[in-house]
Parts: structure tokens; sequence; C-alpha cells
């Protein structure tokens, strides 16, 4: 057996990690770094929601008992007794309801005051800065996933090449997913059947080019567009293997998430998948549009969530929103508001730790502009959920996100590798180098069969230590 | 050669022979560019039309001034500049021209360094484009920004530099195998004495070997127009010409017997394009069957034929840049002394999505990653512009006489049909239905991203 073939097996027996351990002077090598991510069924999922435009965070989580709100809002405000009450002093826009149910179940987190020094105020520029986790004054041509996907997969041994790393559903291809050091790591496409008839068309391939020199030709690109999205059959098989359980709104959103929840649930492994919804940039008249757009992210979001929970995917499975800036304190003159700066965002998923993160935006102590300042960088986010839900190991920080950040406790049952396991983790054995005896610490977080072998680092079974049905508990 | 085929004219000037001729000479045709074609004679279309003298374009302000720096701005505002023409082409063969002198008699900025001669070099090719081939070479002997990408103001007597003289015979004129080392080493010293100043070039007779030089088997004190002259007295010249037209505007594989009686036309002609092409574009070999959609569009060709078929006459020239270059095409910059290799070396796993994913930002009016275009097509509104918008087969083959020049398979035909259609029955179709704007999309977001869309 293969080191390779060695890593996948010893992931599908344990789907969670492996400790080394040495017996005597006798390494029982195993691997260190636990690989459980991204090996299906039980990798975790990071799904991003982008709102392009620049979402308008006071009016999202609403700061409802400071009077300042509603003075220098009066045309746009939301009065307290709509607001969807999280707390005395904060609530949800009322077209949020679905994430009032979230929040009260625990499963969904508002970070507040998401932003970054010296905010840019363009769309463009900060919305490159949010994607590719720059600092402000710093240009950078590729996406924090991209180079995450890149640099700091766990065990990319372990990971089955068959499946994209990245997905974006859309017709473009966001810098997000790309890395200067290997190009592209994601793929896109709006919908996988139709990305699979476009290239590799059942109906379209079924008659071979004619036997002339222009036939030839075609016959050449063909072949390197069937090449090119290799992956164009694993998508639609996982695609076509389940079926959407609930429905979703109609709008393109509901319609990329009920993509994602299918291709998860189908069994596809790849660990990030990329949606977008616009209109965010709400200059005139934003009381009925963003009430629309808010409705609109809530309900595509909240049936996404039902639907993994009934595709038996939820607990893997985390969604953050993000949008490239948050936008003036004030309204302007046209019933909307302009560009601004830090706004909240969205974290939620059955394994989130629910619950408000940081104050409420203050609306007195502005920056020079008059706009909110930041209480986290936005990156401390993306360092949380690179650890904690994907499995990065803290020492990659720096590659991915150019320093370290202090991370956020967002996500409640962790990835083992940050400590925490997504259905058991194992703990590293004590004393370790050991002889005679060593204690092996596991957890499980529900009841479940568990089967505790040791390997020879040619994946030779050494011994099964424990074996059968436990409960929950250490 | 392929039987019956020859340099003989058509008898039909029909639709067909309209699409094939505005493919390979324009950047892109519409509709209505076929109904003006078909509206005269082919001898009125060729002569009078695509082979016309047309008014020199306005350059930009700065390419008088040497010192004017930043010259990465500036080869991207001329880059701007060329697909301006090329957008604005009319019908005139002339930038699909340029563009071929450009990657024949291949400089690259970077070594020329002032994209001021980079635009003389451009002016040179316009203003010669279809003009006499042995004055042509003759004048990009001594033009500035040749002069300096081939060393050619370091060759001077007793110290000649060789680069300009190699490649004037390997690359520029006939060819590998039709001359000696020798034949370098004289042609060499004949081309002494040419230095640049700025934009210009002058020459300066202290540099020149005005000893005598034997080259191809003639002798005597020549100098550069020498040189050339008597490269074009020898057979293989023309043919090499020749072929490098075959390549580009016919396939990638040239046919000896045809390029030899193209040859012998261009002899004929003293090396006048203007006739031979007339010729060329009329000829029963350029409009057989066979030769139709069996050439791979360039990026350049590519992007910009989108552009006009789509009718958008402002479009986002830093985007198309973007796009061209990320196609592995950057306008001025050629990879090497021997330009783009193209044809099948355009296509890869990374530039045909690339390719695609341009196409669908076009038509859906969003950059990657989003952000909005400055231009957006309604789908609807450019589909009234067809007669037969109403009618879902018709429009279908209406539009892909536009599209698509490789002949359309009927499964092909029925795919495009039920990607516009989505589930609606074929009478239900019209531009007025509510969901019109979206399946326009879907249908010509499929169309475009057809393999048979990068033939032409």
């Amino acid at each position: 057996m293969d080191r390779r073939k060695f890593i996948r097996q010893l992931g599908f027996l344990t789907g969670a990690g492996t400790v080394s351990m040495t017996l005597g002077n006798i390494p029982v090598k195993a691997f260190a770094r636990p690989f459980i991510n991204a090996k299906a069924p039980d990798g975790t999922v990071l799904v991003l929601v982008q709102l392009s435009g620049g979402n308008d965070g006071l009016n999202t989580v609403i700061p409802f008992a400071d009077a300042n709100y509603h003075n220098v809002r009066p045309g746009i405000r939301i009065r307290e007794n709509e607001v969807l009450k999280l707390s005395n002093s904060v609530g949800l826009h009322p077209s949020l309801s679905p994430f009032k149910d979230l929040y009260d179940e625990g499963q969904l987190a508002v970070v507040q005051n998401v932003g970054y020094p010296n905010p840019d105020r363009s769309h463009f520029r900060s919305t490159d800065i949010w994607l590719s986790a720059s600092d402000s004054d710093n240009y950078v041509e590729d996406g924090w996933v991209g180079r995450f996907l890149a640099n700091a997969f766990p065990d990319p041994e372990t990971y089955n090449s068959n499946h994209p790393m990245a997905i974006q559903i859309g017709a473009s291809q966001s810098m997000l997913l790309q890395c200067t050091c290997q190009g592209q790591m994601g793929i896109s496409f709006e919908d996988p059947n139709q990305f699979y008839q476009l290239i590799n068309g059942a109906t379209a391939d079924n008659d071979p080019p004619p036997n002339t020199i222009a036939g030839e030709q075609l016959r050449f690109i063909k072949q390197i567009a069937a090449q090119s999205i290799q992956y164009a059959q694993i998508i639609k098989d996982a695609a076509d293997s389940v079926q959407n359980r609930v429905q979703y709104p109609n709008s393109s959103l509901g319609r990329q998430l009920a993509i994602v929840a299918e291709l998860i649930g189908g069994g596809l492994e790849t660990p990030v998948y990329l949606t977008s919804v616009g209109g965010f940039d709400t200059h005139s008249g934003q009381l009925g549009s963003h009430a629309n757009l808010l409705q609109n992210l809530a309900n595509s979001v909240s049936a996404f969530m039902q639907d993994l929970k009934l595709l038996g995917a939820a607990d893997r499975v985390v969604v953050m929103t993000f949008s490239e800036f948050g936008r003036r304190v004030e309204q302007n003159g046209s019933g909307g508001t302009d560009h601004g700066t830090a706004a909240p965002l969205f974290v939620i998923g059955q394994n989130v730790a629910g619950g408000i993160l940081g104050k409420n935006p203050d609306l007195e102590d502005l920056d020079t502009n008059g706009d909110l300042k930041y209480e986290f960088d936005f990156r401390q986010v993306y360092a949380s959920l690179l650890q904690d839900q994907l499995g990065m190991s803290a020492d990659k920080m720096g590659d991915v996100l150019f320093r370290n950040f202090e991370t956020l406790p967002l996500i409640s049952v962790k990835h083992a590798s940050a400590g925490g396991p997504i259905s058991f983790s194992l703990r590293q054995n004590y004393p370790n180098p050991f002889n005679p005896a060593t204690t092996i610490n596991y957890q499980l977080r529900i009841p479940q069969f568990i089967r505790l072998v040791v390997f020879d680092p040619t994946g030779a079974e050494v011994v099964t230590i424990d074996k059968g049905w436990k409960d929950d508990g250490s | 050669m392929r039987t019956g085929y020859s340099l003989n004219k058509i008898n039909d000037w029909d639709e067909k022979a309209a699409i094939h001729i505005l493919s390979r000479t324009l950047f892109g045709y519409t509709r209505q560019d076929i109904d003006f074609a078909l509206s005269m004679s082919l001898d009125e279309f060729v002569d009078n039309h695509l082979l016309a003298n047309k008014p020199e374009p306005i350059p930009p302000f700065w390419v008088y001034d040497p010192s004017s720096d930043n010259s990465t701005e500036r080869t991207r505002e001329l880059t701007y500049w060329w697909y301006d023409q090329m957008i604005r082409q009319g019908y005139s063969f002339r930038e699909k021209m340029v563009l071929f002198w450009h990657n024949h008699f291949v400089s690259e900025v970077d070594k020329v360094a002032l994209p001021q001669r980079m635009y003389w070099q451009n002016k040179l090719f316009r203003d010669n484009v279809f003009g006499n081939i042995r004055e042509l070479t003759k004048k990009i002997s001594i033009d500035p920004a040749m002069l300096i990408y081939l060393d050619g103001n370091k060759n001077r007597k007793g110290a000649p530099n060789e680069n300009y003289g190699r490649e004037l015979m390997e690359l520029f004129t006939m060819g590998i195998g039709n001359y000696t080392e020798t034949d370098i080493r004289e042609a060499a010293r004949a081309l002494t004495g040419w230095r640049v100043d700025g934009v210009t070039s002058y020459f300066d007779e202290e540099r020149f070997d005005d000893g005598l030089k034997t080259i191809l088997g003639e002798t005597g004190n020549f100098g550069y127009e020498d040189v050339v002259d008597i490269i074009f007295r020898q057979e293989v010249t023309a043919k090499y010409f020749c072929r490098e037209l075959y390549k580009e505007f016919i396939y990638i594989t040239p046919d000896e017997n045809f390029v030899n009686e193209l040859a012998g036309a261009l002899r004929q002609n003293n090396y006048e394009l203007k006739p031979v092409l007339s010729l060329l574009l009329k000829s029963s070999y350029f409009h057989s069957e066979e030769i139709r959609g069996s050439k791979i569009k360039n990026p350049v060709e590519f992007v910009v034929q989108v552009m006009r078929q789509f009718n958008i006459t402002t479009p986002d020239y830093n985007y198309m840049r973007q796009v061209v270059e990320g196609l592995e095409q950057k306008l001025f910059d050629p990879p090497n002394v021997s330009g783009w290799d193209g044809d099948k070396r355009w296509i890869n796993t990374t530039t045909l999505p690339a390719r695609n994913i341009f196409t669908d930002s076009v038509i859906r009016g969003e950059k990657p990653g989003g952000s909005e275009l400055t231009f957006k097509v309604k789908l609807v509104d450019y589909a009234r512009t067809y007669p037969s918008s109403e009618s879902a087969e018709s429009f279908i083959s209406d539009v892909a006489k536009i599209f698509i020049q490789f002949p359309l398979s009927d499964t092909r035909k029925t795919y495009l049909l039920n990607t516009l259609l989505d589930g609606a029955a074929v009478y239900d179709w019209s531009t007025f239905n509510q969901l019109a704007e979206n399946r326009l999309e879907l249908f010509f977001k499929a169309l475009s991203r057809l393999p048979e869309y990068q033939l032409s």
C-alpha cells in the first residue's frame, strides 16, 4: 500500500485523525497532522456569500436603542417596534426573521464592526482588498482562498484531485479562488447540467467532426474543452445523485445555494464554495430595496441550512456573508446611503458558536471621514474559519493572510486540527515516547461506532486497541 | 492542388461567399455587413471596399515626442488606439493586414524602448498595407523601431552586426536554407550606416561600409536598398510571402501548389500586393468549401469580433487588453522575433475556458469578479436587430451566420434551440416574453461557448 492510499484508508477508517507515537525506540510513525478535512463524506465546507455593492450594516443589525441612529437616519431608520431584537440594544432588520430563528437556535453569529485599517471606499478596490485579504495599501492579485488551497490545504495527498478544490457558482471566475503560485484553484459554472452540457454535451459530441481540415481543427478544440472541464462529470454526478429537499426562493442566490446544497449532499468533496448576490449599492430610496435584498438573503440561506439538515450535511457546513464595505452613518439626500466602512457580517451553521461578537457600533466615535471605526479586522474572521472550520494549521496563517491574526470564537465544534472534532477527536497520547504504557484520549460528540487502531509506517495494522459502540463523551 | 480550385474567380457571389470573406478579412461582422456586401458585385466589394485606400487615423498626441515617458502606460494607450482602429474598421481589410505585418516584421516594445517608435512602425505598415512588398521591406530595414530591435543601429563599418541581416533573410523574406552565412555577413555590411535619433532614423555615411559585397551571387558596392532588391530577385521570396499569407488567411498548413500559383501572380505584379489580394479574395480556392471555418481565431481577432458582433462601439479597452494578454497575445510585444505561432498554439486548457469566460462576461455585462462592464448589451434589443427575431428557428440560424463559420450540425442546432426555449414550446418564443432576456443570455453564452465559435 502506498502512502497516499494508506492515508486515504486511514481517513476512511477513522474519519477523524491520527497521532504519532513512539513505542520504545520504535517509531510507530503515523501522521502528526490530522487530515480529516475535505475527505468526504465528512469533510468540512465553507460557503461564502458575497453581497456586492456594500451592504448597509446599520440597517442590517440595528442599534435600535441608540438615539443617534434614529437621528441621523430619519427617513430610512427601522423603528424599534419593527426590529427583531437580539438584545435590549440591538436587533435584526425585520426582513431577516429566518436569521432570527437561526440565532435563537444558536446557529448564527453576528460579528460586529468588521473592517480594516485605512478603509477604501471604492467598490472595486475594497472588493479586491476583501478578496485578497491584503492591507488597503498593498496590491495583491490573488485571493485568500486560492492561497489557502494552494499553500495550506491539509495534507494535499489525501485530497481527491478528481474533485475541484473550490467552486464559484456564476459565469465569472473570482480572484478569490486564484493563487499566483498555481493559477486558478477553483472552477466556476452557473449550473452543473449546463456546465456539463456546454462542453461535454452528450447531444453535442455524439456527432464526430466532419473529416475535413476544419473538422480536424474542431476535433482539437473539443479535446481541449474536454480536458479543461475534467470536473464536469463528477459535478453533474454529484448534483444528479440528490435532490433539494426544500423550496428555495426563486432568486439568483436561491438557485446558487440550491446547487451548492446538491453538490455537498451529493458527495462532492470540494471544501470552498463562493456564491454572490448584487444590488447592495443602495444610494437612493433604500428602504424598500434593502428590505428585499435582506429578505432574499435570509430566505435563501435559511432554505440552504434547512436543506443541508435534510441532506445530512448540516454539521459540516458553515456559511459566511461578506460585503466590500458598510455604508455611511447618515442617510444621504435621496433616501439612501453612500459608501462607508465597517459593518457586521454573519457566520451561520450548526457548529457555529451563535451569538453577538463585539460591541454595538459606536455612532459617536467616528473616523475623520465621519465613518464607523472597525472593531474586528475581516482577516480575523478568515483566520478563525480557516483554522477552526477548514483545519488550517496556525503556522500557515502567514502564508495565507500575510501575517498572524487573532482568531475569534466563531466555531463551537472545531476542526480536529484546531483542537476540536467534527464528530470525534483524537488527542495526542501521553506520555510519548512511551514504554511500556501510554494513554490515548478521544472524545465523541455524538454516540457512534468507533475503532481505534495503531498502524506502522508502512500502513500495516499493529493492534486494534478499542472497537465498538460508544456513548458521547471522553 | 485541391482539384478544381485555383486563383480563378468564383462564379457565385452569394451569402456563403460573403460570410467567408467577411470573417477572414474583418474583425467580426454583422447581419448588415452581409447585406451590404451582397448589395454589390464581388469585384466592387473587394476592390472598392476591402482593399480601398482609407484616410489615415489621427495618432495619439504623444507619438512625435520621444521624451514623453511612462512607456508602459503609453504602450497601453497605443494598444487601445489600435483596438479602436479595429473596432471602427468599416469594410476595410486594412487593420487585419496591419496585424499581419506586425506579426511578420516583428519588433518588441520592450527592446525598442519607446512606444512612440512602435507607433511609427505601425503607421509604416498601415501606409504600405496593400502596397509593394519590396518597397515595404526597404522601409522596414531603416525603420527606427526595427533598427533598435534587431541592432541595425549598432551595425557599422568595421564592426558589423548581423542580427538584422540574418532575420531579414531567415524570417522576413526567404526562409532558412536559401542563403549562406556569407550572404548574411555581406548583407550586414551593406546594411551599415543607419542610426536612430529619437523617433527617426538617419544615414551616417561615416559608419557605412562602402566596399564591394557579394550577396546571393551578385557583387557591387551595395546599400540596404540593393540588398532588398537582390533578395526580391530570388524566386523563393515571393513564395515565402505567399506562404505566410496562406497561413494567416487561408489555413495553417500551406498547399505548395497554390502557394506557387499565388507567388507567380505576385511576381507578375512586381510585388504589388493589392492586385494579388484582390485575386486571392475572389478565388475559387479561397472560397472552396473546405477552407471555411478552418482557421483558429487569434486572441485580438476573437476579442474584437465579439464587440463588433454585438455592435458594441464603446468597449472597455483596458478590459479587452487584459483579456487578450491573458489569451497570450500582447500587441507590440510578440514573444520573439518570429512572432506568434498562431493556430493551435492559441488554444489550451487555460485559454479556452478564458475565452468562454470572456464571452460570458460580455453577454452578462459583468467582468469576472462581479464588477460591471462599462457597456451592457441589451440582448432583447440586439435580437430585434434580426428580422427573424420572433421566430426561434430562423433566428438561431441567422445569428449563427454571424457567430459561427463552421457548418453547424443538426444536433448543435437542436441544442441551441433547446437552450433558447429553455423548456418552452417553439411557437411560444417571442422577444416580448418576460423571460426573453434571460433566455437570450443563456442562448448567446451557449453559442459562444461552442468550440465552433473558435473557428473562422
